[in-house]
């Protein structure tokens, strides 16, 4: 079964000017799929609808195998969640813990059931010591891994993360990044990131490049990457092991693609 | 005239429980006309540091001596007032600051306070639009319905109307997309060449100190690590592990070739070169 299915969805915020056009795609379960372009290219909005914050203009919308509608809207909603760019802007609760609850509380989840969910929830982002903290003495990285964390109470299958890493510091991006790819890899959560960190995209299965509302490629990061016409029809960055390798390649080497800066120098040493 | 910094302490909440020296020392001189950049972890004392530049914090111990002002523990800061209209200081998230019903106003807001006639605020508004990279048709408009990226734009020009010859920027192109980074650095680059702005900036993109940066200055808990001329700077990866910080792809890269066996001069700090100092070695020119 496919974690989000989308068939010709369409969507224009004035009902004129179209954001999104026509997107077909399937993101499978257990998958981490990288959305990449540039600002105004309909990223967010996509995010918005999947998680039905917005309505599809045309077109239709399944997550895992459910078409989303007004009836299954909050059925979906249990499946899904969703971590924003603004660490400041997500806060309700006036400690960690009570924030985690938040969601658990609107799904009437019994009180003594909670505070194990609570605190199982933060050792997952590494926030246990943190759960008497007030959220606003917390960095940035440790506020989006709270973030993350009253998600996971919810036990999502799917989560989407819209430029949560662009408004923190290296440390703070690097530790989200971590706790991005553990989930995927350990608890097998679909991840849909919406990013415009090329480092990151490059560690994504799928990476689907968004421009002016349409879907200008999908595929493994090393074949969208690769395509120069389309990387520079679209002045998209490369990640620098690739831009690397080409000046490489241009001085007369025959390198093959990579993506991290270990592999290109691997691919450089057999050969001396 | 460069800006001289004297064993400057601060502490905040001195005498409470929350007492917390965040500047331990401070000696520095930071060269007029250049960009210079204060790098470190977060709570290292960069945010700290640079707002002493416009009196909006004073010693606890120390001096500072710049654009002709002398700030001591004893200053009164209504005195330092004129500081602040030729040190622009530039939040990080700016936009989050804009208040006023249209642009116009919210860029009009600084020169009116230093009691600027409107004609002339006019004036200047219309000189530092098209810096920022905005036309007229904005000024009507509010600035809460514009982008992200355009709304730091008007924010920076609230800064730039009041023509401060430095200019501190706190991580001005965090949290903007690739593009519009690009175009926020090169405009604080044409100040600097064309207007000659001196330009302070606080950054943790490493990428962006190698290109646009003349200056490096090091802040690690609270005290100056080191300062250093960019590409000396950057000849020593080992600084920036220490304080935790990824170093640029390219120097990065240099060093894993250099533990792999390679010649490469340490001078180097442009792909295609590096790529042809590769290639020689690799393909027995040498």
């Amino acid at each position: 079964m496919e974690a989000i299915a989308l068939d010709r969805l369409s969507f224009s915020y004035d009902g004129e000017t179209p954001v999104l056009k026509d997107i077909s795609l399937s993101i499978p379960q257990g998958s981490y799929t990288a959305i990449v372009g540039h600002n105004g290219s309909g990223k967010s909005t996509l995010a918005k609808l999947i998680i039905g914050l917005l309505e599809a203009g045309s077109g239709t919308i399944q997550v895992l195998g459910t078409p989303l509608t007004d009836e299954t809207l909050s059925e979906v909603r249990d499946h899904v969640g969703i971590v924003f760019q603004n660490p400041d802007n997500q806060f309700i609760g006036s400690t960690v813990a009570d924030d985690i609850a938040f969601g658990l509380e609107n799904h009437c989840v019994p009180t003594e059931q909670m505070q194990s969910i609570i605190e199982e929830s933060a050792a997952k982002v590494g926030m246990s010591a943190y759960l008497d903290a007030e959220p606003t003495n917390l960095s940035g990285g440790q506020k989006q891994r709270v973030a993350i964390a009253g998600i996971l109470a919810m036990a999502p299958d799917i989560i989407i993360f819209d430029e949560s890493t662009s408004m923190l510091d290296p440390q703070g991006k690097a530790s989200v990044n971590a706790q991005i790819r553990r989930l995927n890899e350990e608890k097998n959560i679909t991840i849909l990131s919406i990013t415009h960190d090329m480092e990151e995209a490059a560690q994504a299965e799928q990476v689907i490049v968004l421009d002016k509302g349409s879907i200008a490629a999908v595929g493994k990061p090393e074949e969208v990457f690769l395509n120069d016409q389309l990387m520079n029809r679209l002045r998209l960055e490369l990640p620098f092991a690739l831009k690397a390798a080409r000046a490489f390649n241009q001085a007369g080497l025959n390198l093959p693609p990579v993506l991290t800066t270990e592999d290109l120098v691997e691919e450089l040493c057999p050969s001396k | 005239m460069s800006i001289k910094i004297n064993d400057l302490e601060y502490t905040y909440s001195p005498g409470t429980p929350f007492e917390h020296k965040a500047l331990k020392g401070i000696n520095l001189e930071i060269p007029e006309g250049k960009v210079t950049a204060i790098i470190g972890q977060t709570g290292s004392g960069k945010s700290t540091l640079v707002q002493h530049l416009n009196a909006l914090l004073k010693p606890t111990y120390g001096s500072i001596e710049i654009e002709g002002f002398h700030i001591t523990p004893d200053t009164k800061l209504k005195d330092a007032k004129m500081l602040r209209k030729k040190v622009g200081l530039v939040f990080q998230f700016p936009e989050y600051q804009l208040f006023e019903e249209t642009i116009a106003k919210d860029i009009a807001f600084g020169p009116k306070n230093f009691g600027v006639s409107e004609e002339e605020t006019e004036k200047r508004i219309r000189e530092v639009l098209p810096l920022v990279g905005l036309d007229e048709s904005y000024l009507e408009r509010s600035p809460f319905e514009l982008s992200g990226g355009q709304k730091r734009r008007v924010a920076i020009a609230g800064i730039l109307v009041q023509d401060p010859d430095i200019l501190v920027l706190d991580e001005p192109a965090a949290g903007l997309d690739p593009q519009s980074a690009k175009e926020m650095m090169s405009l604080f680059m044409r100040l600097n060449k064309e207007a000659g702005k001196t330009i302070l900036l606080v950054s943790h993109d490493m990428e962006h100190v190698l290109e646009y940066c003349d200056e490096v200055i090091v802040m690690a808990d609270g005290q100056v690590k080191s300062q250093m001329p960019v590409h000396e700077f950057f000849k020593h990866p080992e600084i920036l592990r220490e304080i935790n910080i990824n170093p640029p792809g390219i120097v990065k890269l240099k060093e894993m070739l250099r533990n792999k066996g390679f010649q490469i001069n340490p001078d180097t700090y442009s792909l295609d070169e590096l790529a042809r100092e590769v290639e020689r070695q690799v393909n027995g020119h040498e």
